[in-house]
Parts: C-alpha cells; structure tokens; sequence
C-alpha cells in the first residue's frame, strides 16, 4: 500500500519515510536512477571509453603517464580495465597548477574553482558548459532526494567564491525551479530574519553552522517549528547521525548530506536518500567508483572497506582518471526501499590521511564523535588536542557540557569526566584524558571543522 | 530559612569569571559573598547574590552552565573564638559541612546534604541563620 504523500507540507517527508513510504518522493531521473544493474555498468563503459580517448588526446600530462604504463584508450574495452590506468593524486593537480590538466581552451572555459588548499598553493579546476549541465544534474538529483521540488525558496549558507559548495548547489537547485537566495556565509541573526521574511523553505549549510543558526534562533525565540523552513541540505564536512537527528528534532526540518570534492566536480557526486540515511547514492553515470586498499592500491572484495577512488564520466574541462580520494567508504549494489538501484556509499567518516597515531594505535576523530553522540551530558562538539610530553604521545579530547548537565559537585563533574575517558578508552584502546569545556566553548565554523590539533614535535 | 546558592561551570582561564561578574553587574545582581576553586582544568565558581533568580536568568542568556541549590547562612560575632564555636556546634549536631566559604562582613555559607534536618537541630543552638531577605538588605541594616 502506498500513500502518495506532498512532500512539501513540513514533516511529511520524515513521517512518510518513516512509515516505509517513499512514492512521494521525487526522482529526478529514473531512467537512470532506477536502471537495472547491467544499464548501468553499459552507460558506464561506454563513457569510460570516451573519457579515457578524449583525456589522452588532450591532456599532455595524462598521455605521458599512459604511455609510461603502455596503456592506450584502445586497451579499455571493459570496466575493469581502469585499473589499467595510472592513479591521480592531489599532488597531481598542485604540480600542473593553474592551467596543466586542462583538456579544452580557457576560451572555452564557463567557471573556474578552487579548493582551499591548507598548504602551498589551491587546486584549481574549470568547467565548460557541458561540464556544468552535468553538475546541475547531480545537484538536481540530490536534493530531490530530500523532497525538495521546483518552486521551494532555497537560502544559501555556504559562502560563495571559488568554494564549490555555494555555486555548485546554487546553480542546481536553480536549475530544478527553486528561488534561490544567495544570502552567504556568516551573520547569523540576519539568517534568521531571512527565513521569516522571505519563506525560505529549504537552508544550505554545513551541519555544524545549522546547529549554531538552531541555537541562535531558539536564543532570539525563533519558532522553527512554525517556521517555513522544511529542508536541510548540508554539505561540506561529515555529518555524523547524532547531530543530523539533532539539528532535525529541534529545527523540525528534514536534512540529508551529499558527498563530493572539488577535484572531480565539487558536491553531487552521491547524496543521501530518506530510505538509507547511512548511505549515499552515487551518480553512476557521471562517476565510475572504485574502492581499493590505500596501502596497495588493489581493489577490496565487493562491499569491503578501502579508499574510494572516482573517474568522472564525461567531465570536458578538466578530465581526472582515478583521483584518490583519501576518504574510506564501502560500496553496496543492492537496490535500495526509495527505488533507486545506484550504487551506494557508506557515509565517509574517515579519511586515509586524517588517521591519527597515538602511541602506535590507529585512532579516527569519528570514532571519538561516535562515542560522544552517545554521552547525555555533552554536546557533539568536540577538539582533539594531541602532543607529546616526554616523548609520549598525549591525546586530549576537548568536550561541550552541556548546561543542563552542570551540577554543583567536583564529584559529579569528575563522575561524568572520567565516564567520558572510560567510554573512550574501551573504544579507541588508548588512554584519552577529557577535558570539559563550558557550553560554546568550542568554536563553530561556517566551513569545514577543524576537529584535531596536532601539536607533537 | 536557608539561602540559595548559584554555582557555575568555568573553564580555569583568564577572563572567564570577570565575563560572569560583568554579566551581573549589566543585570544589577549584587554579588555578597563567593568561592571559587578548581580542578587545574575546570572550575565551579559558588555565588551568594542578592537575587538568585535573576542571576540564573542571566546565566542562562549566557548560555552559562549554571545551577541553584539551598545552603545554610549563619551570621557570626566578629569576636575572636566565634568560627570554632560555630564550627563546634555544627559537629555536636552531627552536621557534616561539605563546603564553606565566607560572605560580606561575618556572614558563612555552608553546604550540608540534609538542609532540612540541619535547620531542625541548628535551631535549638546559639547560632543565627540567615535568611534570603537578610542577604539583600545593606550592610549598614545589619549593623544597626
């Protein structure tokens, strides 16, 4: 039985989703959302061919790397066969900086990006008009997996500039029919009065900043819950599910991420539907996925746990083969309950490179926002400061009490510290001091969270 | 009788106890008497205020950590021999006092678990306890 529910009546997409029922929701394309298997692998090697044919030809960089293999596009006749290709790191974009993996004039060139770049010089990448009709599709795609539809006012939280996330998402929720309002990052109560008085109905942001907007509107005595604001589309850092449900139960909102890096597009590349949470459907035909071991490069088994590594498909401006993501992930083929049959990834939560390794153990930060999300009395904010006293490894997790969990006793406070240590301890095997810092006490970003402070000389 | 306390969670830093003094101060909350101590990374400052209702509301807005609890007030002689007196009659009752700190002029908070049971046995012995309104009046008052 299935109830066709108007998503864009507040809460109905979370109620309906709940109770199993996803017809209501929209799906972008279907033909290719909802492809059988073998559909999609054949879009997917006809593609590849074309991409392999149109980089070699093209790019100078990529050919000279072919032939170093003696790999010619002649030799990619079946999905497999890109493993044959040679990979593509970060550095690989940083050495050709600005203009080296360009594969068409910049006369041709719509949009030109930019990732922050922590060090030395940014990644800069372009896009051509086809490679921004191909983005505006992934976007269309994703948002439509939350229940956002043409019409919905969306108010932009990102900022713009050369970070993909404010444009990309821009143009393809534009695109799709939704008035957009380009309010940007930063001031928060004026947000706020947006929303009011413009009936802004669907909010981008980082998950971390719509947390703070929540906190600052229940301060101000903003009623979300007779506000119009029904979507969350977030982006820019992991999400994990405690602050998702959070932000969703105090915002009354529904909220969905998607995951995407500059180097082979920006946001699109899967997003989240209300069917998986934990999964992200990738968008098969603009990306072949491959998961690999990070130490050897070889492919995992089926389903296995490696390191995503992304071809676009059909990319012009600035074709990538094989871009390492760093980012650790497995992969499931089985048809999902909202209908579609892509291919979905397990939310990233951690990277190869943002592995700590304290005291010769393996230590994630999502494992430590794991074992916060599941402690009442403080918040899912965190810091890890790591140093080394002595020549030995120290860990020390700054975590948000939260005010209602205060008690007026060393004893109780210390009770609460030392769980926290404890619960940490049984997770990552390794000696972890707490340290409670006061509610706000740990700083928001409007970007990307900076969750470790690696201090060992 | 007994008076209400208002703690509040502070990081040990430069700063973060004149932010709440400052608060107060905005807000006209008269602060008579404090203690403040510290686990080396944490700190509860306790507070005896004039208005205690007013004090968490401008915790509150702060977003502070903060929380009430009753204590009991005793006005003291300033005459030497007073405190171990005081402290001598808390013990042949058998109170355990937690914590103490003193206030404005010969006024000490002490924290006991049971204040009820301690108001009963206290109420017999030649000690003065304080109560909420004594606390807001002037100091000057209390002399007369």
């Amino acid at each position: 039985m299935s109830v066709v529910t108007d998503v864009t009546v507040k809460g109905a997409a979370l109620a309906a989703a709940a109770a199993g029922d996803f017809s209501g929701l929209p799906i972008h394309n279907p033909s290719i959302e909802c492809a059988s298997r073998e559909r999609i692998r054949a879009i997917q090697l006809e593609k590849l061919i074309a991409q392999v044919a149109w980089t070699y030809e093209r790019v100078p960089w990529y050919r000279a790397r072919m032939e170093e293999r003696g790999v010619s596009p002649a030799d990619i006749r079946t999905l497999e066969d890109v493993r044959k290709l040679p990979f593509t790191d970060k550095s690989a974009l940083r050495d050709t900086f600005p203009y080296g993996l360009f594969a068409v004039p910049l006369s041709e060139v719509a949009e030109l990006h930019a990732s922050s770049g922590t060090t030395g010089k940014p990644i800069v990448v372009g896009y051509n008009a086809h490679d921004m009709d191909m983005w505006a599709d992934c976007i269309m795609r994703l948002v439509q997996m939350a229940g956002v539809v043409p019409g919905d006012r969306a108010q932009m939280a990102f900022g713009y500039g050369m970070f993909t996330g404010g444009f990309g998402l821009h143009y393809g929720l534009q695109r799709l029919g939704c008035m957009m309002i380009p309010a940007g990052s930063g001031n928060t109560e004026r947000h706020i009065a947006m929303i009011e008085d413009y009936g802004t109905t669907v909010l981008v942001a980082t998950p971390s900043y719509a947390l703070h907007m929540c906190e600052v509107g229940e301060k101000m005595g903003f009623d979300w819950e007779k506000s119009t604001l029904r979507v969350g589309l977030f982006g820019g850092e992991p999400c994990p599910p405690g602050l998702k449900a959070e932000i969703e139960a105090r915002m009354h909102i529904v909220c969905t991420d998607n995951y995407g890096l500059t180097e082979v597009m920006g946001p699109g590349v899967s997003g989240e539907c209300l069917a998986s949470r934990d999964t992200q459907h990738i968008a098969e035909d603009h990306f072949l996925w491959e998961v690999v071991d990070p130490d050897t490069g070889e492919p995992v088994a089926e389903g296995e746990m490696g390191e995503l590594v992304l071809t676009p498909l059909g990319k012009q401006a600035i074709p990538v083969l094989r871009y390492r993501t760093h980012d650790l992930t497995r992969v499931v083929t089985e048809p999902c309950a909202c209908g579609r049959t892509t291919a979905r990834m397990q939310k990233v939560r951690a990277r190869s490179d943002d592995m700590l390794i304290i005291r010769g153990t393996n230590v994630f930060p999502s494992q430590v926002e794991d074992v916060l999300a599941g402690i009442d009395g403080v918040t899912p904010h965190y810091r890890i400061v790591v140093d080394n006293e002595g020549g030995l490894d120290r860990m020390t997790v700054h975590a948000e009490l939260k005010p209602e969990a205060f008690s007026d006793s060393f004893e109780d406070m210390e009770n609460l510290r030392r769980s926290i240590e404890e619960r940490l301890k049984g997770m990552l095997l390794v000696g972890v001091r707490v340290k409670l810092v006061e509610p706000g006490g740990i700083e928001r970003s409007l970007g990307k969270t900076k969750h470790v402070e690696d201090l060992r000389k | 009788m007994s008076v209400q306390q208002i703690s509040v969670f502070l990081e040990s830093r430069p700063g973060h106890l004149r932010r709440v003094l400052d608060a107060f101060e905005d807000s006209h909350v008269n602060v008579r008497g404090y203690s403040a101590s510290d686990t080396g990374d944490y700190g509860i400052v306790r507070f005896v205020v004039d208005d205690p209702a007013r004090a968490l509301e401008v915790l509150a807005d702060m977003g502070a950590a903060a929380t009430a609890a009753d204590v009991l007030c005793l006005r003291l002689n300033d005459e030497p021999g007073e405190l171990a007196r005081v402290m001598g009659v808390m013990a042949d009752c058998d109170i355990n006092v937690t914590y103490s700190y003193s206030l404005i002029s010969t006024f000490i908070v002490l924290s006991v678990k049971d204040i009820a049971r301690a108001e009963e046995l206290l109420a017999a012995q030649p000690v003065e306890l304080v109560r909420k309104a004594d606390l807001a009046a002037p100091l000057a008052d209390r002399r007369a």
